[in-house]
């Protein structure tokens, strides 16, 4: 094989950056409500289609898909609180969020096919087609906001919970809730708040989804293991953390895909994943 | 006249002329029950609903002429949810405790095999439009009715590089990508064997895992590589995604081609302008002269737009399955028996007149000898159409070459 | 009882076995056959991560090496069919025992990471499968395999290997939770350190349960390969089956041998319950709601609740124990002092991240004593305790016990030696009752004792302790002062030789104390010897024979408590700086 050049080189990277941000974005909700509420809500990748569809529902209508931000967040915010108070209420464990949330996305899918149907969807956006030139390397606007709303969304969080006072109340409920509202934190209305946001987030992955990718409801699974992997990576409740194992999961597969045999990508990838378990006394 | 009375009475007078032509030749009796499943729900989901569309298409007609030998056709449909194993156990179900009559096949290779297999336990005929690897069906009483011959990796590669070799600018140089998706792969194996033997130089073989999200890397070696033609063995959005990721790095080759894609998207798609990609059917003339494709093509429409299908033309996924179809009621009224072995046995001796072609099941695996029924279409300006071979080519329309 | 559970057992699977001679519609057949199907996957699959909590993300792994290497044997060396399934299930298992060979020698693996890991492990061999001979991409195609006629049709024969197999999973599942394997993986699921210093050898349970576990997955695989006779990397190696596994173990109850076969059996009849095509988004939709009303409901799963509910019937009809049932005398030596050392500790070093917390610690503790063990905090008293029960091993040194070294071995060989420990916070195993938790060191300490000896000995220390009315309550229920004698009462079940206590008395009022002193008395004059860590000063001056003092990891003092505690060192080491 002939030596691969700069350009390939520095374009698989920038396409491993790019789908490891999405990753990132996708896992942020989901380690959060894993890492910091004790529920591990299968129903994320469901929201952030249900996101993706109203964004492009909304786009279709004649919205700026930036726009719709204004609507999709605060109907996501909701909807994250509304699913929380549920949890709550019953007081679901961890173990049982499982189950919710897997009937919670059974449904929206079935949701999503009734509404959209089961065949592809694809917004149409003067976005799509945006893309900038840096040197020999092209970067393509869709997924420059992608990375930049997973950036942008990670150091918020990470900045909220290591500066604010309700920051560090969050934290202190994810060590230990009881202990928490004996010391006076309102362990309710934040656990309220941190599940609003991370159902926002969704929404807001699903944006990013609608402007780089066909949809379909069967596609709701299709993430699953792999920001599964990155969340449990980067380490519950840690805000940077599904970004930065997102991002060495997708560098690492690009890099395997632009060298080798594209096939053996994931091999390569999750096989640098068991060395760092194995080797590395924590997480990354 | 207001239009709303002008509505009225023409939908009077339809119901008067729905009444006239049951009045005519009502089928009666118990009904013919026809047991299938399709993937309603799951991955698969997207193309099982243009199956379940026509399949509800032709039982109406069916219904509004003459039944099946007179007697009324009630379709008992199940949704196997895209998985081998349901599948599997459905068309025991249909059989062994709804007894049907006949059964229809599935949807897709791997349910399409699990169906063969209970078929063949309780001697069921099979009719099927979907089965991507011939040399796995080897019951004798299946009956593929998708247009494809018994060794696709040999004949639909012929095809396309036949097409290519008439265009106003063969190409050189050829890029095989493709899936691992078994029946994708087998025939992109085939092309590549078959690049080689026209003397074309392979600028690159790549092949990813099916699942793959990240094609970047892929569309940057392709970038790379400057083939005059790149061969895209990609099952679903597979060829969109590979289309994305190229537009991305201001990228396009001068030709693609796309085995089995998702046919919507790659028209809608930026980047889809000129993609080719095999078909049987399109609706343009000649297939559009045979009156039935034409009124097949005005319903489908109508259902369509009804169930919220964002694209509803008629082309070769909602063809095969109602050729399909078409082989199943001629076979039975060329049997007049609902038995398996004697429908069985007029199709093996039989051909039928489908809207895809003359179906026949005379060579391996009873699929068609020689040659299939399939053709090269090409995205022109937003349209889907078939410019190889000439004879079937849409009013002059011809292979653009960049 | 047992023999008339045997004999249902039996009489139920015969009258299954006999089903398919009943010209049952094939359909009942396969479809039994997957609710059969998804009860080995789902049972076996609690074996490892139900019992013990190690959450596996990768059953789907295991089941595809089954699964191909039944169709790669099949099809490539014409291995008759029923000859794969062993190797299935050896494949499957030893596969599962290397990766738990390395991955259970690693504390830190426990929890999401080794979730994480087990899934990595699914996406890597799947890659491995696809790419190589072994699969290659076309996938294996199984129709020309013979199939042997076991049942009277092809459905019935795939029925009863399910059948067959399913009994089994449940039996051996069963077998296990009755066992002191699995008592040994309920402990480890509550506190895995607490259940390897009590005695139980958690790295090689957690590698049988594992291979067990892996391999009844990979006879399920291989005969699914043959049911749907066509084998591809992406059906197998989907996310699917691990989802489903976890999902059905939930619904069913996962603390339960039987739960999970409850859970399959409610999933895959719910699957069939919506197929029909005209309802088929609808149908999906309602699989989903019934999901999340049931384990709104029932959290603890369908079986987890009605197990519940009879237990807590039974409970409330078992009458109190008898406190009258006092502790039998310990086998060991009479409770006198002794010159003859029972534990040396010779130039003990431990340090943390750079923090020596012992720096050459020499020892002795002499049979039938009770030796006090006091210092300022972060002196390294306690984390003398942890070193000698082998909760943490030393850097250097030598720990003599009855003549034998003790740094070297694994925490539960020493608690096997004959010693016991408690923690300074009680830690109870929080999902076993308070007879199981006292019943576990019984069970595997000095006399491995069989269950029923270990709960009546458990119940003597109940008693002994004052606990004979909570035996049926979980640790949750108990106060303070009680955890803190379930602590000592677990402690003293296993007969230890030696007996470290940890701060029993810290946090207890003034009679409570009493209580206490009075207690370890009692228990010495049984013929234990006794170490204690204290500050509680009263204490320590009227129960101990000897003090050593330690300060910054050494000895600084030892001898009698009341000498000792006046010299002018140890005066210093207490008051020259403040207690934190």
């Amino acid at each position: 094989m002939a030596l691969p050049s700069l350009t390939l080189l520095g374009q698989s990277l920038l396409s491993g950056l790019f789908i490891g941000a999405l990753y990132g974005l996708l896992g942020l909700g989901l380690s959060l409500s894993w890492g910091m509420l004790r529920q591990i809500n299968l129903a994320h990748f469901a929201l952030a289609f249900l996101g993706a569809y109203l964004t492009y529902q909304l786009a279709s209508v004649g919205m700026d898909p930036l726009a719709t931000l204004a609507l999709i967040v605060p109907f996501f915010f909701s909807l994250g609180a509304l699913m929380h108070w549920l949890l709550a209420r019953f007081s679901v464990s961890a173990f049982n969020s499982l189950l919710v949330s897997f009937g919670l996305t059974a449904i929206i899918e079935a949701l999503i096919q009734w509404i959209w149907t089961a065949d592809f969807r694809r917004m149409e956006s003067g976005y799509g087609e945006v893309k900038f030139r840096v040197g020999s390397l092209y970067v393509a606007l869709p997924e420059l906001f992608t990375l930049a709303m997973a950036l942008a969304l990670s150091l918020l969080v990470w900045a909220w919970l290591r500066h604010t006072y309700a920051g560090k109340a969050m934290r202190a409920i994810a060590e230990d809730a009881p202990i928490a509202a004996a010391f006076g934190v309102d362990v309710r209305g934040l656990s309220l708040l941190l599940s609003g946001l991370c159902s926002a987030f969704a929404g807001v992955a699903g944006l990013c989804l609608a402007l780089s990718y066909t949809l379909a409801p069967g596609q709701i699974y299709a993430w699953l293991g792999v920001v599964f992997a990155a969340v449990m990576l980067g380490g519950l409740g840690r805000p940077l953390g599904p970004l930065v194992a997102g991002i060495v999961i997708g560098v690492s597969e690009a890099l395997t895909m632009a060298f080798t045999a594209p096939a053996w990508a994931p091999l390569v990838s999750f096989s640098l994943l068991i060395v760092v378990l194995l080797v590395r006394p924590g997480r990354i | 006249m207001s239009i709303a009375i002008r509505s009225i009475l023409a939908g009077a007078l339809f119901a008067l002329g729905l009444a006239a032509q049951s009045a005519l030749a009502a089928p009666s009796g118990p009904p013919v029950r026809i047991g299938s499943t399709l993937a309603l729900t799951g991955p698969l989901a997207a193309t099982g609903l243009v199956h379940k569309i026509v399949g509800e298409i032709y039982v109406e007609q069916l219904n509004r002429k003459n039944g099946l030998l007179g007697r009324p056709v009630e379709w008992v449909l199940k949704d196997d949810q895209s998985r081998p194993d349901l599948a599997r156990t459905l068309y025991e179900q249909l059989i062994t405790v709804d007894k049907v009559d006949l059964i229809m096949g599935p949807y897709a290779t791997a349910n399409i095999l699990s169906a063969m297999g209970v078929a063949q336990r309780y001697n069921k005929l099979l009719i099927h439009h979907t089965f991507g690897t011939p040399s796995l069906a080897k019951y004798e009483m299946q009956f593929p009715a998708g247009g494809l011959a018994g060794d696709p990796d040999n004949t639909i590669p012929k095809l396309v590089f036949d097409s290519l070799a008439a265009s106003a600018k063969p190409p050189k140089s050829v890029a095989v990508v493709t899936s691992k998706f078994p029946s994708v792969h087998f025939i992109s194996l085939g092309a590549r064997e078959a690049a080689k033997k026209r003397g074309l130089r392979e600028a690159a073989f790549l092949e990813w895992d099916f699942g793959n999200r990240d094609f970047g890397p892929i569309a940057a070696r392709l970038k790379d590589a400057k083939p005059d033609f790149v061969w895209v063995g990609g099952l679903g959005l597979e060829g969109n995604l590979l289309i994305d990721a190229m537009r991305k790095i201001d990228y396009m080759p001068p030709l693609h081609f796309h085995l089995f894609p998702a046919p919507g998207p790659l028209l809608k798609a930026p980047g889809g302008e000129n993609a080719l990609a095999a078909t049987t059917f399109e609706e343009h003339p000649p297939f559009t002269d045979n009156p039935v494709a034409a009124e097949f093509i005005r319903l489908y429409h109508e259902r369509g737009a009804k169930a919220g299908l964002p694209d509803n033309s008629v082309e070769n996924q909602s063809a095969i399955s109602y050729s399909s179809w078409q082989t199943l009621e001629a076979a039975v009224t060329g049997a007049r028996s609902l038995d398996d072995k004697a429908i069985a046995q007029w199709l093996k001796s039989n051909g039928v007149d489908a809207i895809v072609g003359r179906l026949r099941w005379d060579g391996p695996f009873n699929y068609i000898y020689g040659t299939d029924l399939y053709k090269v279409k090409q995205n022109q300006k937003g349209k889907w159409v078939i410019v190889w071979p000439k004879e079937f080519a849409a009013p002059g329309a011809r292979l653009i070459t960049p | 009882m047992r023999m008339r559970d045997l004999a249902g057992v039996a009489a139920a699977g015969i009258g299954l076995a006999a089903v398919p001679f009943f010209g049952l519609p094939a359909f009942y057949e396969s479809f039994l056959y997957l609710v059969f199907h998804w009860i080995v996957l789902a049972v076996s699959w609690n074996i490892l991560s139900g019992y013990s909590g190690y959450f596996s993300f990768g059953h789907g792994a295991f089941f595809g090496a089954g699964m191909y290497t039944t169709a790669t044997l099949a099809t490539k060396a014409g291995v008759p069919f029923l000859w794969t399934l062993p190797a299935a299930a050896l494949v499957a298992a030893v596969f599962g025992v290397a990766l738990g060979a390395v991955v259970f020698r690693l504390p830190r693996l426990r929890g999401e990471l080794f979730a994480l890991l087990t899934l990595a492990v699914t996406f890597v061999l799947a890659t491995v499968v696809l790419n190589t001979p072994i699969d290659g991409g076309p996938g294996l195609y199984l129709s020309a395999v013979p199939l042997p006629a076991i049942g009277p049709s092809p459905s019935s024969t795939f029925y009863l290997l399910g059948l067959a197999l399913a009994l089994t999973t449940l039996w051996i599942a069963r077998e296990i939770q009755r066992s002191r394997l699995g008592t040994g993986l309920f402990a480890i699921h509550d506190d895995e350190d607490v259940a390897e210093v009590l005695g139980v050898p958690t790295y090689r349970y957690k590698l049988a349960a594992f291979g067990l576990s892996c391999g009844l997955a990979g006879i399920a695989g291989g005969i699914q390969a043959m049911f749907i006779s066509y084998v591809t990397v992406g059906e197998t190696f989907s996310i699917a089956v691990p989802l489903n596994v976890v999902l059905m173990s939930v619904l069913g109850g996962s603390r339960h041998w039987f739960g999970p076969a409850v859970g399959a059996a409610a999933v895959t009849a719910l699957l069939y319950a919506f197929t029909a095509g005209d309802y088929a988004v609808a149908g999906r939709a309602a699989v989903g709601l019934i999901l999340i009303l049931v384990i709104l409901f029932l959290p603890e799963g369908i079986f987890g609740e009605l197990i519940g509910a009879l237990k807590r019937r039974r409970a409330s009809v078992t009458p109190a124990v008898d406190a009258s049932d006092l502790p039998a005398p310990s086998a060991a030596g009479p409770g006198k002092p002794e010159n003859r050392p029972l534990l040396e500790a010779r130039g003990l070093s431990k340090a943390f991240r750079g923090v020596q917390a012992l720096a050459g610690v020499d020892l002795e503790v002499r049979r039938g004593e009770i030796l006090g063990l006091v210092g300022p905090n972060g002196s390294g008293k306690s984390t003398l305790i942890n070193v000698v029960s082998g909760h943490f091993r030393p850097d250097s040194g030598r720990i003599l016990f009855e003549g034998s070294d003790l740094a070297a071995l694994e925490a539960h060989c020493i608690a096997r030696s004959g010693i016991a420990r408690t923690y300074q916070i009680p830690r109870p195993f929080a999902h076993l009752s308070v007879l199981e938790n006292v019943a576990l060191p019984a069970m595997f300490g000095r006399d491995a004792q069989a269950r029923p000896d270990a709960e009546r000995e458990a119940r003597r220390w109940l008693a002994f302790t004052g606990l004979a009315g909570k035996a049926m309550s979980l640790p949750g229920e108990l106060n303070l002062h009680q955890r803190k004698f379930l602590e000592l009462a677990r402690a003293l079940a296993s007969r230890p030789n030696l007996l470290l206590l940890d701060e029993v008395f810290s946090g207890l009022t003034h009679a409570e104390i009493d209580d206490a002193i009075r207690l370890i008395r009692e228990i010495r004059a049984r013929g234990a010897t006794i170490v204690f860590v204290e500050h509680v000063i009263r204490a320590v001056m009227e129960l101990t024979d000897r003090v050593v003092v330690l300060s910054y990891g050494r000895v600084i003092a030892e001898g009698d408590p009341r000498a000792v505690m006046r010299e002018p060192d140890v005066v210093t080491a207490y008051l020259g700086k403040p207690r934190a």
